[in-house]
């Protein structure tokens, strides 16, 4: 009965193998029944405590890792803006070509263009440019009149301008802006009237520029939103124009000569929201949205320690009956 | 009767008194009913979870809307400033979207107005207007508490797809997608949407990403980016 009581029990051991060596525990010889029980025990308790924390932890970071992902790179592209004006007065009618730095064929051709003529923006890849200038219908292989590079800045807008008089005509690149202080309208002013050397433009209640010279360019201005009389005095003439500057847009104003008089060209160079809405937008109630169950893994893990703990109290029941035997 | 210290080891295994034997088979017992009691309770656990929680509602396929036809109204000159009319409707054949376009502002909070009903889309009053220079906003939502929503599709978007505004005077504005993002409400891309562009553009959004029942707001934003083409 002794010498079955060692077999039994040996072979309940070789059952019970994979419950101790998943416990940790030495094969029995060394350590006592009791010890494994508890170590058996103790796993299974661990498991189920360890279950909801984990499970909870995994869901919440695979909800981040989502929500990380969806945080994607910002709405700006490679591209820039650009846009040709020719602001010269006594000069003729050019034709303007713009070129990617180092490719011959021209990407825009505006033809005949003429004095106080602007183009609208171009969104452009950053990069370098060549804005060259040709007589109104001079060949396009010929020798340009004028050239210049522009550096395009991926999310930045360029005005190239012819500007000058004919005989110092030169191509001034402008940078423009895309932000306004919140609340205001940004303005600068050029100055393309070669009949009022200096001009004064006063609007808002403001003095934007004062003794502005032939060919010269202010920075840009922030004024309070509204329609003001912008008022352009040279020394023998003026020009008054109502010009409504809304809040969160860009404009440039152009003094330029209409025969006999002055005038302003009022180009929006830029416009957002006049009001910045606070954060995002509440467009959805969840109707299609999909609700999260419970997650099944607690209770997994609750089935699964169920089991061994089953299965070690078989085998205890088994031994305690063989031992009895 | 309890466990005898461990201390007394080693013993001799065919010496073990009597009495330890009853003390395991009675610990056996209590051992398997407690395994057994947490099978019964993982497996209910189980079937209780697997009927909780709800799968989205499948996207599916747009209604058929025709490419609408009109005269596109001339893409304005930088000095027009707001010479365009209002916008009066959406079409985006795309996503089978064609709706009137209310009015949205700002709600007391300060944050953007959204249509009252889930089934038209709204135009931010604040922003520009569709085809004049600068990015007009237009929001629309994607579900209601039920069922979809006018923009449910809108995350379906891709660069290249057309959409289209029709305004007030019969004139119509043509956007060609460029993008499309979604952005965690807490990381609104403010700028980006509302502030100053020098282009006729357009931005159309709506919830997107997870819904979090306990506040009844989804966490993300898809926005989609377009620009005027005629």
């Amino acid at each position: 009965m002794r010498r079955r009581t060692r077999i039994a029990r040996r072979a309940s051991a070789a059952r019970t193998g994979w419950i101790t060596r998943l416990a940790g525990v030495p094969r029995p010889g060394g350590v006592a029944r009791p010890a494994r029980l508890a170590a058996v025990l103790g796993l299974a308790l661990g498991l189920i405590g360890l279950a909801a924390p984990a499970a909870s932890a995994a869901a919440s970071a695979s909800a981040a890792g989502s929500a990380a992902g969806s945080a994607a790179a910002p709405a700006g592209t490679h591209l820039g803006w650009l846009r040709l004006a020719h602001l010269s007065p006594n000069t003729p009618a050019v034709d303007v070509y713009l070129y990617s730095f180092g490719d011959p064929s021209a990407m825009i051709v505006l033809k005949h263009v003429t004095y106080g003529t602007v183009s609208g923006y171009q969104a452009v890849p950053s990069g370098e440019y060549t804005v060259a200038m040709r007589g109104a219908g001079a060949p396009a292989g010929s020798k340009p009149v004028l050239s210049t590079t522009v550096n395009v800045v991926a999310g930045k807008a360029y005005t190239v301008a012819g500007m000058g008089p004919a005989s110092g005509l030169r191509l001034q690149i402008l940078k423009d802006a895309l932000v306004t202080p919140p609340g205001k309208a940004l303005v600068r002013i050029i100055q393309a009237s070669l009949q009022e050397h200096k001009v004064t433009v006063t609007a808002a209640g403001k003095t934007l520029a004062r003794g502005l010279p032939f060919a010269a360019v202010t920075a840009y201005q922030a004024v309070s939103p509204g329609t003001w009389n912008v008022h352009v005095a040279g020394p023998t003439e003026s020009a008054d124009q109502r010009i409504a500057l809304a809040a969160g847009t860009i404009h440039t104003l152009v003094v330029l000569d209409d025969p006999g008089r002055l005038t302003i060209d009022n180009l929006m160079d830029a416009a957002g929201s006049r009001l910045l809405p606070a954060g995002a937008a509440a467009t959805g109630l969840g109707g299609t949205a999909a609700v999260p169950g419970s997650s099944p893994l607690p209770w997994l893990v609750t089935l699964a320690a169920g089991l061994l703990v089953s299965c070690a109290g078989v085998t205890l029941l088994r031994r305690s009956r063989a031992g009895r035997a | 009767m309890p466990w005898r210290p461990r201390r007394r080891l080693p013993r001799p295994v065919s010496r073990r008194p009597v009495s330890r034997r009853s003390v395991s088979r009675r610990s056996a017992v209590a051992v398997l009913a407690c395994g057994l009691l947490a099978i019964a309770t993982g497996a209910c656990g189980l079937i209780i979870a697997r009927h909780t929680g709800r799968a989205a509602v499948p996207v599916g396929r747009p209604t058929l809307i025709p490419v609408p036809r009109g005269d596109a109204a001339p893409v304005p000159r930088p000095s027009d400033g707001e010479a365009v009319a209002r916008p009066a409707s959406l079409i985006i054949p795309a996503i089978g979207v064609r709706t009137s376009l209310v009015r949205l502002g700002l709600t007391s909070s300060g944050a953007l107005q959204v249509p009252a009903s889930t089934a038209v889309a709204g135009w931010y009053t604040f922003s520009p207007r569709p085809g004049a220079i600068g990015s007009s906003v237009i929001a629309g939502h994607i579900d209601s508490l039920t069922g979809p929503g006018i923009f449910f599709r809108l995350r379906l978007m891709r660069p290249g797809e057309r959409v289209y505004v029709r305004r007030t005077d019969g004139s119509l504005a043509v956007f060609r997608v460029t993008a499309r993002h979604m952005y965690l409400k807490a990381d609104f891309p403010t700028m980006a949407v509302y502030g100053p562009v020098p282009t006729p553009q357009l931005r159309l959004i709506t919830c997107g990403g997870t819904f979090d029942p306990a506040t009844g707001h989804y966490l993300s934003n898809v926005i989609v980016f377009a620009t005027l083409i005629r």
